[in-house]
């Protein structure tokens, strides 16, 4: 859909907010651009995948793997309880799992709980304590948790085999295993590493009730009583942000974003948050400008409904100045294929993060073979193998430095991309969440090997 | 040894059935931010955090050429900057025993003899924690059988390269021998003595799983000429 007159054609231009769309010298391609895809409304969602619909990406063999390793589990129920059933990464990834887990019949059924505002600010409240902020915990704060972890739980059945209570948000329910001869399992999504006392003392003996508690990376897991697994968390490599693209449209992708394909592409994907340390990506792209030609593409979201979004993509702007080879994109969130296509039309990404959870974009980055920098915080070494899979960096100069060193080196480069590929399909795609819950399952209701 | 029975594709013997197996990663209670540290886990871990580490960590970094060992052998170079150390503990070869005991044993003695050697190496903080996992794991069958050598070299394309490191490269644990279950099977049920011996000379340090793969295959077509 273009834009039909001039003030169409304005407002497609500010909202794009390219600080620059060409490089020095070159006729500026204004004119070129159209309004791109990603201003139109949300895609509808399209059908989960299949196993079978993998087989080409993960081979047969590892397919019928899966298949083989579900018969043992025929039948056997499990419940997965979460506290959305839309946004945010556990609703995605279950919206994914639990159709899968159907298929190889493991009876698999997902319930969310409810609950009123003051709940939902008193979990938004833990959440961000659990990672580390700053909180009072009240005894009003306590008893609205308890009572609403209570009412879920006369209004849930638990007559499965297995039942997994996603997150803190529903932790409580494990006192529903009175009424219950499954097995239960804690499954946390988030950095317990440096969690608040008070929040953290106040959840441990619900934690210590269950049979298993599964964690996202070895440095968020506690000293617990009960088996703590490591469970990845995964991309779907089938998904608008992972499947593979057409060239012509990471072309028109590019065309329509001002960013030029004959020169190398380095790109951050993330949302404007000081966590992902934009401004420093900035630096570090100038200091390696000095010495290689590059283009930089910050693409992200959040600065539209965050006001700490809008203030960190502010001082992007300022830093990046009126450099012609700092394209600034800010996009809403149903830019799946978008950003897929940024990512794919890259040299090399840049994921600078200086506090991170697991780090999803760099996950994507290396399942696409890219080259991928990024900073050594949270799951990122998980994923980075120093000089194996990518490499990893603690500064702005090392960040400039490596820039440069990949942008020079492009076989060293193109090996990093090509490991980097092959650690995302043995341990981040979604088929290996498969294969980890139906070994959890098998284990917790037969015993390992 | 000789060759006792004539391996023609055609040949029935007793079968091989290509399994493979699944693991499940625990966290373990241990984990060391300086080398002291280190060793006091090494010492302490379950049987299964070694077996982790070295074992399992081939088949998790199977596609990997360029000089990945073990893990510990990574976190003392990337988090310790210790690379003498680093070269002595990637120098352990799985495939030269036969129990986890003798394997711990053996990474505790590199990591004590480089402690007493340099001490000052011993007060310094790493840059990241080590944490040490252990696996639960799964014995899954495959729906590959090989009745012949011929089925035997399809089976071997046919399977994951998981199956390729359980029958390969794990096996030894289970066998409490210095071999894999290719070449007993070669070896016991089809007198292919040579080819056994070729198969247990493949150096799995230097090439991928696949890399692998492709040896085992090009020495099993070797024996159906």
């Amino acid at each position: 859909m273009e834009p039909q007159t001039e003030s169409e054609v304005a407002a497609t231009e500010s909202q794009l907010d390219h600080s620059a769309v060409s490089p020095p010298g070159a006729p500026l391609r204004r004119e070129r651009r159209k309004q791109p895809r990603a201003w139109e409304t949300p895609p509808a969602p399209v059908p989960p995948p299949r196993l079978d619909d993998y087989k080409s990406i993960v081979g047969t063999a590892d397919i019928d793997e899966l298949r083989f390793l579900a018969r043992e589990l025929k039948g056997k129920t499990v419940k997965m309880v979460n506290s959305t059933a839309v946004g945010g990464g556990v609703a995605e990834m279950l919206n994914q799992l639990v159709p899968l887990l159907n298929e190889v019949e493991v009876n698999t059924r997902w319930e969310v709980i409810t609950g009123g505002n003051s709940f939902f600010e008193v979990t938004k409240a833990f959440h961000n304590a659990l990672q580390g902020s700053d909180y009072k915990l009240t005894p009003q704060a306590r008893d609205i948790f308890l009572m609403h972890n209570e009412q879920n739980r006369q209004r849930m059945q638990f007559s499965e085999d297995v039942v997994v209570i996603h997150d803190p948000q529903p932790a409580g329910l494990i006192r529903g295993r009175q009424k219950s001869s499954g097995r239960w399992v804690w499954r946390c999504h988030i950095d317990l590493s440096n969690p608040n006392p008070e929040v953290w003392g106040f959840l441990h003996p619900f934690i210590e009730q269950y049979d298993a508690a599964i964690f996202s990376s070895q440095s968020f897991a506690r000293q617990l009583a009960i088996p703590q697994y490591l469970f990845y968390p995964c991309i779907d490599p089938l998904s608008e942000k992972n499947k593979d693209l057409e060239d012509n449209f990471i072309q028109r992708v590019c065309d329509e974003f001002g960013i030029d394909r004959s020169r190398p592409i380095v790109t951050q994907v993330s949302r404007f948050d000081r966590a992902k340390d934009p401004v420093g990506v900035v630096h570090a792209f100038k200091q390696a400008r000095k010495y290689v030609d590059c283009q930089l593409v910050l693409a992200g979201g959040g600065a539209s409904d965050d006001p700490e979004g809008a203030a960190v993509l502010k001082e992007v702007k300022e830093a990046a100045g009126e450099d012609p080879d700092i394209i600034i994109l800010d996009l809403p969130p149903w830019c799946a294929l978008e950003i897929n296509a940024l990512q794919r039309a890259s040299t090399l990404i840049v994921q600078k993060s200086i506090r991170e959870g697991f780090g999803l974009t760099v996950t994507e980055a290396l399942w696409k073979g890219k080259p991928t920098i990024a900073g050594a915080v949270g799951g990122i070494p998980n994923q980075i193998i120093h000089k194996l899979t990518g490499v990893l960096v603690h500064s702005v100069e090392g960040c400039a430095y490596q820039m440069r060193y990949l942008l020079t080196h492009p076989d060293f480069a193109e090996q990093l991309g090509q490991n980097g590929r092959e650690h995302v399909k043995e341990n981040f795609l979604m088929t290996t969440n498969v294969r980890r819950w139906l070994l959890l399952t098998r284990i917790l209701l037969t015993g390992a090997a | 040894m000789t060759s006792t029975l004539a391996a023609t594709p055609s040949t029935v013997v007793k079968p091989f059935y290509f399994n493979t197996s699944a693991h499940l990663l625990r966290i373990n209670r241990q984990k060391a931010n300086t080398l002291p540290e280190f060793l006091d886990a090494l010492r302490e871990c379950p049987e299964g955090s070694i077996f982790q580490h070295s074992f399992r960590t081939l088949q998790e970094h199977h596609f990997i050429r360029e000089g990945f060992s073990n893990d510990f052998a990574h976190w003392v170079l990337s988090a310790c900057n210790e690379p003498s150390l680093a070269e002595g503990l990637a120098s352990v070869d799985v495939r030269e025993f036969t129990s986890v005991a003798q394997l711990r044993d053996r990474f505790i003695q590199i990591v004590e003899n480089f402690l007493q050697h340099s001490p000052a190496a011993g007060t310094r903080i790493a840059r990241e924690t080590f944490y040490f996992c252990a696996s639960d794991t799964v014995v899954i069958p495959t729906s590959f059988v090989a009745h012949t050598l011929r089925e035997f070299a399809e089976g071997l394309r046919g399977v994951s390269v998981h199956c390729i490191h359980h029958h390969f490269i794990e096996a030894r644990l289970r066998l409490k021998l210095m071999s894999n279950d290719f070449s007993q099977w070669l070896y016991e049920d089809l007198g292919l003595t040579e080819s056994a011996r070729q198969l247990n000379r493949i150096d799995i340090y230097t090439v991928t799983l696949e890399d692998v793969r492709e040896q085992i295959i090009r020495i099993v077509e070797r024996a159906l000429l």
